[in-house]
């Protein structure tokens, strides 16, 4: 099975390693498919202007750069580690309260989705990209103290926007979340090196972006395993 | 003032150990070894779990510039999180690359248990052991194995320094690999000529190794590469000390894996040097003037020497970092056609 982790944070947000670094780790650990998704942050309010101002945000500007650097980087980890980069964002519309803030992985996306625009826009387009959309850390954190509980509240809404929910988040397992019947993965949430050591995913099928994009959204062939060293 | 002037004695003979031990390094740095030499060598690696940079680690065997080797991967079970590399690693060198996946063995040492069922796998005469935790250049096989060519020399050893520190653990590590370690054991072999095995490569003949009880006579023993030399010492074979220095990569280590590794190796240490375990301070002479501080009741005389000796030893050891010449581990070359990351 193929060790996933679709959940990762580079320099381009708040991750304290640089993209190449982030691969280079992850390809020495013998990982199979991973998707780097930097925060885009919604600008519309003090938190998001703050991670505008400290640049902890991928804007529209830098996107395209974001985006080749990753391809650059995606053949290199072909080549070297047998390992398949996708490129992602993590939408992340915070707010002051957690039952309005949500984050969205956005797993192959092509072009550029703000954050401040609303949840079925980013949902629609994000589908018309044909890209993956995952509902992540949408119950309460270990030590957070603003979590994002939007979509998991108002999931009767979402739901059938969301191709998969992350039932585990580095160390934390969701199981209000796993219990409901929607496709899952887990993963790291990587912003540091210790982070590597957490859930991850494992998937049942062939090593290129669409065979895994099917394996998730039909939730056949997968599993969700704590990684160790 | 006479445990003053005992500490000051002690300082100034820590301090000359030191000098000598500097020269020592830079007499095996300049050692040559002209001989043409190369068997075909079986290349054992022991794994367990996930060491930083394990794949170039791995792969960097795979890539010798050496006529005939086979690199033979040993784990004990397939649920190591190594098993995942070790299969990129064989698909990636399929001619090279021998999996071993044996937990049958029920020695109490775990990297002996690991490594018997890669020896009696292994085809060539000549073996190395090497850990999973090192990165060689392509020469290395070639400049290693040519030490051995003499059948007096029973067991070929390197010298090793620690590199790629990317936290406070680590850079702990490397600076004690660095600065203690490598100037010990230079000293220890070039000028009192006693036999030091360090189990991160060690190059024996299957003839000799079997010789002085091969796995069995280790196999319940923790320090097997100091015994592994010992016995190969008292049996009248060489052990010699090859100025190839192999890079150990230490990226990631927290201060608890630091301290822990430590204080293991250091009971270690102990148990086998009995009383000469206390003489190790002298190796260092910051130690001794840091204790002189203290015992001086902190006078101004002890800080300034304190500081003079740190001084001279910071010094020295940016020598020794300038004389192993160790290359950046994982410099960042970023996508020549983008400059603003």
């Amino acid at each position: 099975m193929l060790l996933c982790d679709f959940h990762i944070h580079t320099r381009y947000s708040d991750g304290s390693l640089n993209l190449r670094k982030v691969i280079d780790i992850f390809g020495q650990a013998g990982f199979d498919v991973i998707a780097i998704t930097d925060h885009v942050v919604n600008g519309d309010n003090f938190i998001g202007k703050l991670a505008h101002r400290f640049k902890f945000t991928v804007t529209d500007k830098n996107f395209k750069e974001y985006v080749e650097n990753i391809n650059f980087e995606s053949k290199r980890a072909w080549n070297k580690y047998g390992m398949l980069v996708i490129t992602g964002v993590e939408i992340s519309k915070n707010y002051l309260s957690s039952d309005k803030s949500a984050h969205i992985l956005i797993v192959d996306i092509k072009e550029f989705i703000p954050a401040c625009e609303n949840l079925e826009t980013i949902f629609l387009e994000a589908k018309k990209q044909k890209a993956l959309v995952i509902a992540c850390h949408p119950h309460n954190i270990t030590g957070e103290i603003i979590n994002t509980l939007y979509l998991w509240k108002n999931r009767q809404k979402y739901a059938r926007y969301i191709d998969a929910w992350e039932i585990a988040n580095r160390d934390d397992v969701f199981n209000v979340v796993s219990l409901k019947k929607y496709p899952y993965i887990a993963s790291s949430d990587f912003h540091k090196p210790r982070h590597l050591y957490s859930w991850k995913t494992l998937l049942n099928c062939e090593k290129n972006i669409e065979s895994v994009k099917h394996c998730i959204k039909n939730n056949r062939g997968v599993a969700i395993t704590l990684f160790r060293g | 003032m006479i445990i003053s002037w005992f500490f000051l004695g002690l300082i100034s003979l820590s301090i000359a150990l030191y000098l000598v031990q500097l020269l020592a390094l830079r007499k095996k740095l300049n050692e040559k070894f002209e001989t043409e030499f190369t068997p075909p060598i079986s290349i054992i690696k022991p794994l367990k779990g996930l060491d930083d940079n394990l794949f170039d680690n791995i792969e960097s065997f795979c890539k010798q510039d050496y006529p005939q080797y086979e690199v033979i991967l040993s784990l004990e079970d397939y649920n190591d999180p190594a098993y995942r590399i070790v299969r990129k690693i064989k698909d990636k060198y399929p001619d090279k690359v021998t999996i071993i996946i044996d937990n049958s063995d029920n020695s109490l040492n775990p990297k002996v248990r690991n490594m018997i069922g890669a020896y009696k796998a292994s085809k060539y005469e000549y073996f190395l052991i090497s850990d999973s935790n090192v990165s060689v250049d392509s020469d290395y096989l070639k400049r290693t194995v040519k030490m051995i060519s003499s059948s007096e020399v029973g067991l070929v050893t390197n010298m090793i320094a620690g590199v790629g520190e990317r936290s406070i653990g680590a850079l702990f590590e490397n600076l004690h690999l660095n600065s203690f370690i490598l100037l010990s054991t230079c000293f220890l072999d070039t000028f009192l000529k006693i036999p030091c095995s360090i189990g991160k490569s060690m190059l024996m003949r299957k003839k000799d190794f079997e010789a002085i009880g091969g796995f069995s006579s280790i196999r319940d023993i923790l320090a097997e590469d100091y015994f592994i030399g010992s016995l190969m010492h008292r049996m009248g074979k060489r052990v010699l000390l090859s100025n190839y220095i192999v890079k150990n990569f230490n990226e990631y280590w927290s201060m608890k894996r630091f301290l822990n590794r430590h204080t293991r190796w250091a009971k270690i240490r102990w148990k086998i040097s009995g009383a000469k375990y206390f003489t190790e301070p002298l190796c260092n002479p910051v130690y001794l003037s840091f204790a002189h501080i203290i015992v001086s009741g902190f006078s101004q005389n002890a800080m300034v020497i304190f500081l003079g000796i740190s001084f001279i030893k910071i010094l020295g050891d940016l020598l020794v970092g300038k004389g192993l010449q160790l290359k950046p581990s994982l410099k960042y070359v970023p996508n020549p056609a983008i400059t603003s990351i």
